[in-house]
């Protein structure tokens, strides 16, 4: 069985859902980030899956671009988390809702 | 100079204000009357630097703002916008010069230099980008006047009076937006010039949705029935002389916008709109004439009058022929005069017995004779009196509108008979019987400073209503063209017979000529 | 001769202006002379003019542009012609008198200076009306003289029911000056122009539909001032003001401005005979109506206004039947002895100390010979007794009314002569002669001062030569008024309808003295008459005030209140208050989207990406289905 770009975009889609469910359960703010991570990660799959297909490099380009920025976001992201974490000893997101409205 | 007169008559009073914070208070009555002198010596010279024999544009002045949308910094004046600026710039000297307010003075005047930019803005401004953001800054300095100087329910009164022009305003930007839009369309460029707007004909479907637009943000300034609530709590809370500006002048926004915009840009929906808007009209007179004599705050009988009033002007707007369009600019004039008057009236008593309930006067002409004397002057111009500055107008804007409708101007014509019904019962609850109440037998007759202001509005009042001629000729000679303007652009049949065709006259420039 | 037309008209507003520099001052007796003065001026003005017109000029000048827009020109002119002429004489020599007269009048007044700054402003306003050249002119004096008039009716402005009766007249009368308003638009609208050469000149081209409307809408304007039914309740609660102001403008002048109007337009009015019936016989009902509840009535002021009233009617009825010069000359000799009347009532009124029920005078004539005198034989002029000007006006509308062959309005202006006279002398009698019943009141009559009296004279002689001008004022009026000499033809008829008239007059008379000259006690509402229904009926003035209070004022004060309190608050700015609250609660209730959880903003986050990409989805598959 040859393995077509349904199969991509199916374990792309299984991995976004499981980001996004990540996303939407998790109180800790690192597992957080590794839902993030898990969500680009998925876009990234499609990307260069359907790139491939269809013969056409910029999807490909595009995923090393999210690869980039989600580098530098984890890294700006980790940084705050540190910062946070030594004022506050958690990291618990509930707790952060000084921004309450 | 004479080339940017109207720059300079924008800005003058903004730099001024600038300057004010760093006046000392004890000086900064002075310097404001200063201000304001040399704005309206300023304003005195663009009349008589004007050529009433001219119908269009003059004074123009263009810079460019953001060219690629045709956004430009155009100004000009013709006959109908001049005399509305000299109002401003006169009520504004007279509002500092006869001013009471203790609390606070600097903040005031700086406020009321920073409004005056405002005003003469909008009425100067060619461009309607322009034009939106002096009308919607003009809320600004208003704003804070209520909202600072206010009475007991100023938060309320102020954020009402704001929110609901605002929202107004939003749509009239709506409709502006796509009238460029419709430009860009019709010819490739992008432009927010009202003159060349006036050069498109728009098909009359379009014109009834953008008339609705523009409507909806007019009618909220003058205020019509049933956009009208705002006024009184406005007018109820504001010191004094919030009330004569807001009274005076900025109501004055949206008549005016009416003949600027509506009219020449939608001859055939102005034809369609004529019956139901003078409908509206007609509710305005009455209704709140008949509110008005039901008020016991003698301030909120002016405030009502007030809108009763503006029923007329828009009555003479939609007549849309040249005796009702000039009698409506005419009749913005004189109100903006009597009411502002009116208003100043009110803050002597109130100022004086702090409190604006009839029932706590009575008698006062036996106590305060000038006062009563000035009152009476001008509530009989109130009342459109002949030889007094109201007739004029009330008796154009009636007369023309007659042409289109005997019944409804009859209707609207009862304005004379219930304007004299609450302005007299007033009068006479305030003014005549016996003294009863033991704090009125001690005041004070009128003083120097509150007469500052009040005499030259009562010369006014009374020159321009025995000799108009000065004020109508430029008025009538820019509202022909106007009206040539709407005749030629107007498509249906029934806009055809509705405006009269003024080519065949001597002297009238047609619409290429004027424009 | 220009000259003397701006003197005629300008004097009384130098008069006026020059008083009101002094109204807040105390009283000093220069302001009424120098006032008095400048209306003398005006007189004589008037009368140069008079003997210029007479030679058969007239004059017609134009002062300055009043209102020009559009096609509308409206200029400040006036003209002095056969008709105006006659009026300005009218006014003038009436108001110098009544000037002179109220410099002793309102001797005591603290308003006395102010009292003269109004009176020449009305002087100056009449003047203006009738002088004007064009229907907006009129109008300008029309609505002047509403203004002074109101502040004379309510000079006493500490005074209630004063300053009421001003604001009741000042709202009457801008009820009819509405329907002015409308015939004047009508005008303009289809004439093109106000001047009343052009306009006289152009009407029968006109449909005549429109003619008649126009009359219609000018006569209303004109039953409003001239205080024709149903607009006539303010005129006798005008009375309230000072007397001299009664003689002047609600006797002589101003109530009379409505005959003026339709006399002034009789081109229009004769091309609408139709429009003419109906203000003939308005007038005589007028007439007849004014009559009777001058019958009953127990303030002599407000006889005297009725009276008027009634004497208006007659006047509608000649204008109404063409007769229009017959109409000017009873407004003239009117004018002359219903003004004597009124300053001579004002002079009893001050010797009883401001008392207005005759029933509490009696015997005055020994005490106030010389008002005496001038009351009686005024009286016998309104009454029309030959050879006192009534006769020669009052039996002209008469012989008008039989000769144009309406015999109801006849009989009915004859039953109110009788009336008239009886009225008339009941008061007399009441006055002047019987018991001296003011003693019961303990008051102390005395007579006016003498100047007071002198001033009176010069109008006791028009009232009884006025009716030997006929002739002159015939030739000089039909210049400009339709020249129709109205004789009954029959010498048999005529004789017996004048000596019947007069012995009909003669006996209401005597029967008004052998009734009332030697009555004794004040009648306290407990005789059988009285208690009449009839009575009752007069006495309320046919309940017409109370039933304008009910069907108009009260309901406009009650639709005011509901229309503020009831609309304008609890629905109109309810509503938009309503759209306000619905606003803010929306954000109330959803700000807990925006509460700072993170972890509920993602939560949100993915409920609007689902959102969204359930939309991409739909549309897509939407556009393809179309597509396809």
């Amino acid at each position: 069985m040859a393995i077509t770009l349904t199969h991509y975009l199916v374990l792309a889609s299984v991995l976004f859902v499981i980001g996004l469910i990540g996303v939407m359960r998790r109180k800790n703010l690192l597992m957080l980030f590794f839902a993030t991570e898990i969500l680009l990660n998925a876009t990234n799959i499609a990307f260069a899956a359907i790139s491939h297909y269809i013969g056409d490099l910029s999807g490909q380009m595009f995923a090393f671009f999210i690869i980039a920025i989600a580098a530098s976001e984890v890294a700006i992201g980790l940084g705050l988390l540190i910062v946070w974490y030594k004022r506050t000893g958690k990291i618990d997101l509930d707790q952060m809702n000084s921004m309450r409205g | 100079m004479i080339d940017h007169i109207l720059t300079l008559l924008i800005f003058f009073p903004a730099l001024a204000a600038m300057l004010g914070f760093v006046v000392t208070k004890d000086s900064i009555r002075a310097y404001g009357i200063a201000v304001a002198g040399i704005e309206f010596l300023l304003s005195l010279w663009l009349w008589y630097a004007y050529d009433p024999m001219v119908s269009g544009m003059q004074f123009m002045e263009a810079a460019p703002l953001i060219p690629a949308f045709g956004i430009n910094y155009l100004l000009g004046v013709d006959g109908i916008s001049l005399f509305i600026i000299i109002l401003s710039t006169f009520f504004t000297l007279i509002g500092i010069a006869s001013l009471t307010e203790k609390r606070r003075i600097k903040d005031l005047i700086i406020t009321l230099l920073f409004l005056e930019m405002t005003m003469v803005g909008v009425f100067a401004a060619l461009d309607a980008i322009v034009f939106y953001v002096f009308w919607e800054f003009s809320l600004v300095p208003m704003l804070y006047i209520i909202g600072a100087w206010g009475g007991p329910l100023r938060i309320y009164a102020s954020v009402k009076f704001f929110l609901y022009t605002f929202t107004g305003s939003l749509v009239m930007l709506v409709g502006m937006l796509f009238m460029a839009y419709f430009y860009y369309q019709a010819t490739g460029q992008w432009s927010f010039a009202i003159l060349e707007w006036y050069r498109l004909i728009l098909p009359e479907n379009f014109q009834l949705w953008l008339f609705v637009a523009f409507f909806l943000g007019f009618a909220i300034k003058v205020p019509m029935f049933p956009f009208h609530t705002w006024l009184p709590y406005a007018h109820g809370q504001a010191p004094t002389i919030g009330s004569v500006i807001l009274a005076a002048i900025l109501l004055k926004m949206g008549t005016y916008a009416f003949v600027r915009f509506s009219l020449p840009l939608f001859p055939d929906a102005s034809v369609f709109f004529m019956i139901p808007i003078a409908v509206i009209a007609i509710i305005m007179i009455i209704y709140t004439a008949m509110v008005a004599y039901a008020q016991e705050d003698i301030k909120q009988v002016v405030a009502y009058s007030s809108i009763s009033h503006m029923g007329v002007i828009i009555l003479g707007t939609f007549a849309l022929n040249v005796e009702g369009v000039s009698g409506s600019v005419f009749l913005m004039l004189a109100h903006g005069v009597v009411s502002g008057a009116l208003f100043l009236l009110v803050g002597v008593i109130y100022d004086r017995r702090h409190t604006k309930l009839m029932s706590e006067f009575g008698g006062l002409a036996s106590v305060m004779p000038r006062y009563a004397t000035i009152f009476g002057i001008m509530m009989m111009a109130s009342v459109g009196l002949p030889l007094t500055i109201n007739f004029v107008g009330e008796f154009l804007s009636l007369l023309g509108f007659y042409k289109q409708s005997h019944m409804l101007t009859l209707t609207a014509g009862t304005a004379i008979i219930v304007g004299a019904i609450y302005m007299l019962s007033a009068y006479k609850k305030a003014f005549f019987g016996n003294v009863t109440n033991e704090e009125n037998k001690k005041l004070k007759d009128i003083n120097k400073t509150e007469l500052v202001g009040l005499i030259p509005l009562t010369i006014v009042a009374i020159w321009l209503g025995v000799y108009p001629k000065p004020i109508l000729e430029p008025i009538n000679n820019s509202v022909e063209s106007v009206i040539q303007l709407m005749h030629d652009k107007a498509q249906s049949a029934e806009a055809k017979v509705r405006i009269p065709d003024l080519s065949g006259k001597n002297g009238t420039n047609t619409m290429q000529e004027a424009y | 001769m220009e000259l003397y037309l701006y003197i005629a008209l300008f004097a009384p507003l130098v008069g006026s202006l020059y008083s009101s520099l002094f109204a807040r001052s105390p009283k000093s007796q220069q302001v009424g002379i120098i006032a008095s003065g400048l209306l003398f001026t005006s007189f004589v003005s008037s009368t140069i003019l008079l003997t210029y017109v007479m030679g058969g000029h007239t004059v017609h000048t134009e002062m300055m542009t009043w209102i020009a827009t559009g096609d509308l020109y409206i200029p400040f002119g006036f003209v002095v012609d056969q008709v105006s002429v006659v009026m300005m004489m009218v006014v003038t020599i009436v108001s110098t008198v009544v000037h002179v007269y109220s410099i002793g009048y309102m001797d005591h007044d603290k308003g006395f200076n102010r009292f003269f700054a109004w009176l020449s402003a009305f002087v100056f306003s009449m003047m203006v009306l009738v002088m004007s050249d064009n229907f907006a002119g009129l109008f300008i004096g029309w609505e002047g003289v509403g203004l002074c008039s109101w502040g004379l009716i309510g000079f006493w402005y500490h005074k209630e029911s004063a300053t009421w009766a001003a604001n009741e007249a000042f709202i009457m009368n801008r009820i009819a000056d509405l329907g002015m308003l409308i015939g004047i638009f009508l005008v303009y609208w289809n004439v093109g122009s106000l001047q009343y050469d052009v306009v006289f000149s152009e009407i029968g081209n006109l449909q005549p539909v429109i003619i008649t409307w126009i009359g219609i809408f000018l006569f209303i304007g004109a039953m409003g001032k001239s205080a024709q039914f149903p607009l006539h309740t303010w005129l006798a609660d005008a009375m309230e003001g000072p007397t001299p102001v009664s003689a002047l403008i609600h006797a002589a002048t101003m109530v009379t401005a409505g005959v003026y109007l339709v006399v002034r337009a009789n081109p229009i009015y004769d091309l609408i005979p139709n429009v003419g019936i109906f203000i003939a016989s308005l007038g005589a009902f007028v007439a007849l109506f004014a009559a009777s509840m001058a019958l009953v009535n127990r303030d002599m002021k407000r006889i005297i206004a009725y009276s008027t009233l009634s004497q208006l009617g007659y006047m509608f009825v000649a204008a109404g039947l063409g007769a229009y010069w017959v109409a000017l000359f009873h407004l003239m000799a009117h004018a002359f002895f219903k003004a004597l009347l009124f300053l001579g009532a004002g002079n009893v009124m001050h010797a009883m100390h401001d008392e207005l029920d005759p029933f509490k005078m009696g015997g005055l004539r020994k005490v106030m010979k010389g008002t005496f005198v001038m009351m009686t034989l005024a009286s016998v002029a309104l009454a029309g007794i030959y050879p006192f000007a009534g006769f020669f006006s009052k039996d002209l509308i008469l012989e008008v009314g039989f000769v144009e062959h309406h015999y109801v309005i006849y009989t009915v202006l004859l039953l109110t002569a009788g009336l008239t006279a009886f009225y008339s002398f009941r008061l007399v009698a009441l006055i002047f002669h019987g018991e001296e019943r003011y003693k019961l009141f303990g008051i102390h009559p005395h007579e006016a001062y003498k100047f007071m009296l002198v001033a009176m004279s010069p109008l006791l002689v028009l009232a009884i030569i006025a009716g030997s001008f006929k002739m002159t004022y015939f030739q000089l009026v039909m210049n400009l008024l339709p020249a129709t000499q109205y004789h009954v033809h029959d010498h048999t008829t005529f004789w017996i309808m004048t000596i019947g008239t007069q012995l009909f007059v003669i006996a209401a008379i005597l029967f008004a003295y052998k009734k009332y000259s030697n009555w004794s006690s004040v009648p306290d509402g407990s005789s059988a008459m009285e208690k009449s229904f009839f009575y009752k009926l007069l006495w309320n003035q046919y309940y017409i005030p109370k039933m304008y209070e009910e069907i108009f004022a009260k309901p406009y004060a009650e639709l005011s209140r509901i229309a503020w309190k009831q609309i304008d608050l609890k629905i109109v700015d309810a509503t938009v208050d309503a759209i306000a609250n619905g606003i803010y609660k929306t954000g109330e209730n959803t700000r807990d989207i925006q509460n700072g959880n993170l972890s509920t903003m993602l939560r949100w986050m993915v409920v609007g990406l689902v959102v969204l990409s359930i939309l991409a989805v739909a549309f897509t598959v939407g556009y393809n289905v179309v597509g396809a």
